[in-house]
């Protein structure tokens, strides 16, 4: 009969399984360890060959596996629940959870240790403060925005008003200061240019409005008043008596901001489509060459367009953005760029108590900031990945720089552990960079002839230069935003900041599209105000208060 | 005319004993088909209590602290979420009308096709659509819907429309678009249901139809729909407790910004205000389930009284 | 077969209505075929081109310049042979099994003598809208030790409220003849279940095993909430998913802002197509098999025993 068939059929996979299963081999003196990032990332090929060099010297492998799918509050609690955690873990937005649950090893005894000095360097005592939970210990480290020695930043990681180059060679390379100065440029190109060379339609100015990228069209009024990156509020110092947090969302500069979009949508040098486009769309756009200019971050959109530009040759035609830090008057500080180290105290790498050996964790991170093990992961194999020259600086050949730049190489060779412990500025040999991308001469050779002439115009060395942002050193609270990140419904705070979100997704671009600004802006105020803006306020003037507390003990 | 008859409270009061000791069997199965039930579906509501605590992971799902009604409050606190129920149970309704029909009106017209390998390419591609996932096809939509899309390019050359529309830019198209996409992605996978109903029926009935001269129509009538009248029934009782999972990634990828106010589901509402928070995801869900129960006992009900075929 | 189709059309007089009826259908069926066959040559399209190319240009219905990148990309995964072993498994074992159980607590609810079967239909109803959510559902499956085993993926989803009544519907409009003959020649229920209902069935289980078979195949959210440190029962859609994020970070993310830039061949877009034409391909070839239970029609009297 065929239901015997079936359940034989049944039976063979059934214990093809058990024998499956059965089949875990034993492995040398390497001990492997699992990790697990509350952030998607790339998961590099079994027996990746930099990984073998780095498990060779450290006898420590890691599994990296990245989020899916999933929200890291939603992944950090299945964890928790089913006990299935990794060894080493990035809790992202979900670190407090894990700090909560009780399952992360404390960094306190390690620090205190010797052996572990490497992990105790990374920052000053101030700074590791920073980290303490309420319990008083620190769980985590954030692994990012760290300098060694001097800054060898040649980039503008941060947000800005970006603008093709060709525009500028076209006005002779003018100095761009003020929001009326950019927006009048573009006003001004675009009466003489409507179409690109192959004919696609120029597009003068667009904002992404799609979801958690919204800040495109969003968070501009805090730097156009000359505040940095605090995210979600500005913290005013000057005419105080204690530094306070202000609502951008509601100042003159928003209203003047929007006001300036709205004017331009309704001369059509706004992208028609601006509110409807999804982070895809956005991208085929720029990658077009069709818009020449955008308020974003960097690492936003510039990998990805800046590699589309190079293969279509558009990096030719000048089609490469440039930064410029604007504000509202002309003759104000800015703060577009920052110097120096951003330190973002809300997530980074842990241990769990999974772990059956965390001093060999903890060793193992402590590793990864030796500089053989960091050139390693940053730079490669010596010999095959980078050259060293007579005066002992690093450098790739083209074919070496094509190779790392490919995905598939990435995957079998490459192994940066990119969410363990980590360097940027300058090797400890006192002259290279930590990271290829800020050695000066790599940069410069990646760079197209109208971008270098751009940069020689106006006689600036990296994109920082563009912003003329001031160098002074932030405040001990900043960023804001490492709160409000964490923030959650379960606080009357968090509750108001999720609905202004809502409320300024649907209202932006209905008061940028408005035929009567006025009457809409007065509309969105209203709805905006029902959100209770002042309970999230309230709720980040304590946190600034601890911070600024904090940092004075200290 | 039903194939079935529904006497069966007639049947049960000659249930007797000897009937009884031959059920025995079936009640020792069904008794077992119910503790696997109340351990796998009945048993994790106890989480519930989740919906009445602020839930966290260090005390877990019994020993959060309890803070009765407060997410329930929080919800009916403003009219976003009032709005949010708005949106999916409307759009909940127009997708399973829209897909109900479609897939019923396909599988009979699919099943008027006598050429027999037709028949079966047909239906072959028509369920392909399925397997795509949201991001595809949203993607798709967009572009066809899209200022320079085939759909404003066909309605312009039409002269139809003056010039093309940005049906992403203003709320009243988004409903219908969710429609569009879900009927042109589920159309032939529903209708293989109806096929399979439309195949049990016996062919004997059409021949003697055709003898008394019966049309087309008239066959489709008074033997196909009829044949299938029963399962549509259930499924669409089944279905109507499904309004309030109207769905989360088309309403997702295609509804953002200024479709919000009409795009936005309980889904997406507890993707937005849930996130690290347990507790509200759970009381929404409760709040689902309830709406849900209420739907399938006013429809159950109501096929009851007209003597349809029911749930339970 | 051809026969039945020649005696229908002996009886039955083609006149104009009829011809204007098949001629309008054809047209129709014809049309429907191109709207829901574009998506998926679309996808077809994006699967096979380079990737630069299609996110530059966009593409249609055929690739400008070919490229099967996208299909090396998916059948490097390294999870990629144990993953299509497990969901294979899990496929077949799961299927079998849901089958069964769905067929046989569908076969009680419909009996017409039987003492609960109204209250036992509402029990499965409710279990369809009311859950307890993700967090109490993992807890359950800790404590019953599933979590890290393969069984995880069969047992849980066994019985679906949605199956057994889709099964007891066609089990009502059976014609009661066939048990009450049976009855009286002494069969118990099993045997009728067996030898008599499941043999009238073919076409609702064929559907029932394609949508549960559809399902095992697809899924991979449990997989990841319970295997996720557990790679020896990967299954080949999470890796899939894996694979589809990581592509995904070719186009830079916050905090590690992609210290490298890329350049590829293979984007997003077309190893996502790859990825979906590559788990389509089975299913259409398992579908021909169940497909002849319910496109021809099936002749009750002709499984008569």
């Amino acid at each position: 009969m065929k239901s015997k068939k079936i359940f034989a059929l049944t039976m063979a996979c059934m214990m093809g399984i058990g024998a499956f299963a059965g089949c875990a081999k034993k492995k040398d003196s390497i001990t492997d360890y699992t990790f697990f990032a509350c952030m998607p990332g790339k998961e590099i090929n079994d027996g990746n060959e930099i990984q073998a060099e780095i498990a060779k010297l450290t006898g420590v492998r890691v599994k990296e596996t990245w989020i899916t799918g999933q929200e890291p509050a939603e992944a950090v609690g299945s964890m928790v629940v089913t006990g299935e955690l990794p060894d080493f873990i990035d809790g992202g937005d979900g670190s407090d959870q894990l700090y909560e649950a009780g399952v992360l090893v404390a960094w306190d005894d390690y620090l205190a240790k010797d052996e572990y000095k490497n992990l105790k360097e990374m920052y000053s005592d101030k700074e590791w403060d920073m980290f303490r939970k309420p319990d008083g210990k620190i769980y985590w480290a954030n692994v990012f925005q760290n300098t060694y020695g001097e800054s060898k930043a040649t980039g503008h990681n941060d947000e800005a008003f970006w603008i093709q180059v060709r525009v500028l060679e076209w006005a002779g390379y003018p100095k761009l200061e003020t929001m009326d100065d950019y927006f009048g440029l573009l006003e001004r190109y675009y009466a003489e240019n409507k179409t690109n060379a192959d004919g696609t339609a120029i597009i003068p100015y667009t904002a992404l409005c799609e979801g958690w990228r919204y800040f495109c069209i969003e968070n501009a009024p805090q730097f156009l008043d000359g505040y940095p990156n605090d995210g979600s509020v500005i913290v005013q110092l000057e005419g105080v008596d204690k530094p306070t947090i202000v609502d951008y969302n509601t100042t003159p500069t928003a209203k003047r901001y929007f006001s300036k979009l709205n004017e331009i949508y309704n001369k059509n040098l706004m992208d028609p489509d601006f509110a409807a486009m999804t982070y895809d769309d956005y991208m085929a756009k720029l990658a077009s060459g069709a818009v020449l200019g955008m308020c974003d971050q960097w690492w936003d959109f510039a990998f990805t367009v800046n590699d589309k530009f190079k293969a279509a040759g558009y990096d030719e035609l000048g089609y490469n953005y440039v930064p410029f830090g604007l504000t509202i008057e002309a003759g104000m500080k800015n703060h577009w760029h920052t110097y120096g180290d951003t330190l973002n105290s809300a997530s980074g790498i842990a241990v769990t108590t999974k772990c059956k050996n965390p001093d060999k964790a903890f060793t193992f991170l402590a590793r990864c900031l030796d500089q053989d093990i960091h050139d390693l992961r940053f730079w490669g194999i010596k010999g095959t990945d980078y050259l060293v020259d007579d005066q002992g600086l690093y450098y790739r050949t083209e074919e070496m720089r094509n190779n790392w730049a490919d995905a598939d190489f990435q995957a079998k060779h490459c192994c940066a552990y990119s969410y363990f412990p980590q360097y940027g500025g300058t090797s400890r040999d006192g002259k290279n960079a930590m990271n290829p991308g800020e050695q000066t001469s790599e940069f410069f050779a990646t760079l197209a002839d109208p971008l270098v002439k751009c940069f020689e115009a106006y006689g600036y060395t990296t994109y920082g230069d563009f912003l003329q942002s001031e160098h002074d050193e932030m405040g001990f609270w900043f960023p804001m935003y490492s709160y409000s990140n964490n923030m959650s419904t379960k606080t009357d705070g968090g509750a108001a900041w999720a609905k202004m979100g809502d409320c300024k997704h649907e209202w932006l671009p209905k008061v940028v599209m408005a035929s009567d600004f006025e009457a809409t802006w007065a509309e969105y105020m209203d709805a905006y105000n029902a959100c209770k803006p002042e309970d999230f306020l309230a709720e980040m003037q304590v946190e600034l208060d601890r911070r600024v507390e904090m940092g004075k003990d200290a | 005319m039903s194939l079935n008859d529904k006497d069966a409270p007639v049947l049960k009061s000659k249930i007797n004993k000897t009937e009884l000791k031959r059920q025995s069997i079936l009640l020792i199965i069904a008794g077992l088909y119910v503790i696997y039930g109340i351990v796998f579906y009945y048993l994790p509501l106890l989480g519930w209590i989740m919906a009445f605590e602020d839930f966290n992971l260090r005390d877990g799902v019994i020993h959060s602290p309890k803070v009765g009604l407060r997410w329930f409050k929080f919800l009916f606190a403003d009219g976003t979420f009032p709005r949010v129920i708005r949106n999916t149970l409307a759009m909940g309704a127009i997708n399973l009308v829209a897909t109900t029909v479609t897939a019923i009106g396909f599988a009979i017209l699919l099943s008027e096709v006598k050429n027999i390998y037709g028949k079966k390419l047909v239906q072959t591609i028509s369920y392909l659509p399925h397997f795509l996932s949201w991001i595809v096809v949203t993607s798709i939509v967009r572009d066809a819907f899209g200022t320079n899309g085939i759909i404003n390019e066909v309605l312009v050359n039409l002269h139809i429309i003056d010039q093309p529309i940005s049906y992403f830019m203003h709320t009243q198209y988004f409903w219908p678009i969710v429609a569009i996409s879900n009927v042109w992605k589920e159309t032939g996978w529903n209708a293989i249901i109806y096929l399979a109903t439309i195949t049990a029926i016996d062919p004997s009935l059409y021949e003697a139809a055709a003898m008394d001269g019966a049309g087309r129509w008239q066959k489709i009538k008074h033997i196909t729909l009829p044949g299938i009248r029963s399962t549509i029934i259930i499924l669409l009782i089944l279905n109507i407790g499904n309004v309030i999972n109207a769905g989360f990634e088309v309403q997702y990828l295609l509804g953002r910004g200024v479709l919000q106010p009409v795009s936005q589901t309980i889904d997406i509402y507890v993707l937005n205000y849930g996130m690290k928070n347990f507790s509200l995801g759970t009381a929404a869900g409760i709040f689902k389930t309830f709406v849900s129960m209420f739907l399938i006992f006013l429809f159950n009900f109501i096929a009851k009284k007209t003597g349809e075929e029911r749930l339970f | 077969m051809l026969e039945k189709v020649r005696n229908k059309l002996s009886h039955n007089k083609m006149n104009g209505w009829d011809w204007a009826f098949v001629i309008c259908n054809t047209i129709f069926m014809i049309l429907f075929c191109v709207v829901t066959l574009y998506p998926v040559l679309n996808t077809l399209a994006y699967s096979l081109s380079d990737g630069r190319d299609a996110i530059l240009m966009g593409i249609h219905l055929v690739p400008r310049v070919w490229s099967v990148d996208a299909y090396k990309q998916v059948f490097k995964i390294a999870g990629m042979p144990r993953g299509a072993y497990i969901t294979v498994m899990r496929t077949i074992i799961g299927s079998t099994l849901a089958l069964a159980a769905n067929a046989l607590l569908a076969f009680i609810i419909s009996r017409k003598k039987f003492l609960f079967r109204s209250g036992l239909s509402l029990f499965w109803v409710i279990t369809m809208y009311a859950s307890g959510g993700l967090i109490p559902g993992l807890i359950l499956m800790t404590k019953l030790h599933l979590t890290g085993t393969f069984w995880v993926y069969i047992i849980p989803g066994l019985v679906s409220a949605f199956n057994i009544l889709v099964l007891r519907t066609y089990m009502d409009s059976l014609p009661d003849s066939y048990e009450e003959s049976a009855q009286l020649d002494g069969a118990g229920y099993m045997t009728i279940f067996l030898r008599i209902i499941s043999p009238l069935c073919k076409p609702v289980y064929a559907t029932v095993f394609l949508f549960v078979a559809v399902g095992h195949w697809n899924s991979w959210f449990d997989a990841m909430i319970y295997n996720r440190m557990n790679i020896k029962y990967t299954t080949l859609q999470y890796e899939l998913q894996k694979l589809l994020n990581s592509v995904m970070q070719q186009t830079g993310s916050a905090d590690s802002a992609g210290k490298t830039g890329t350049k590829s061949p293979v984007t997003p877009i077309t190893v996502r197509s790859a990825a979906t034409i590559a788990t389509m391909l089975p299913i259409i070839c398992l579908y021909p098999f169940l497909q002849r239970y319910f496109v021809t029609g099936l002749t009750i009297g002709g499984v008569k025993e």
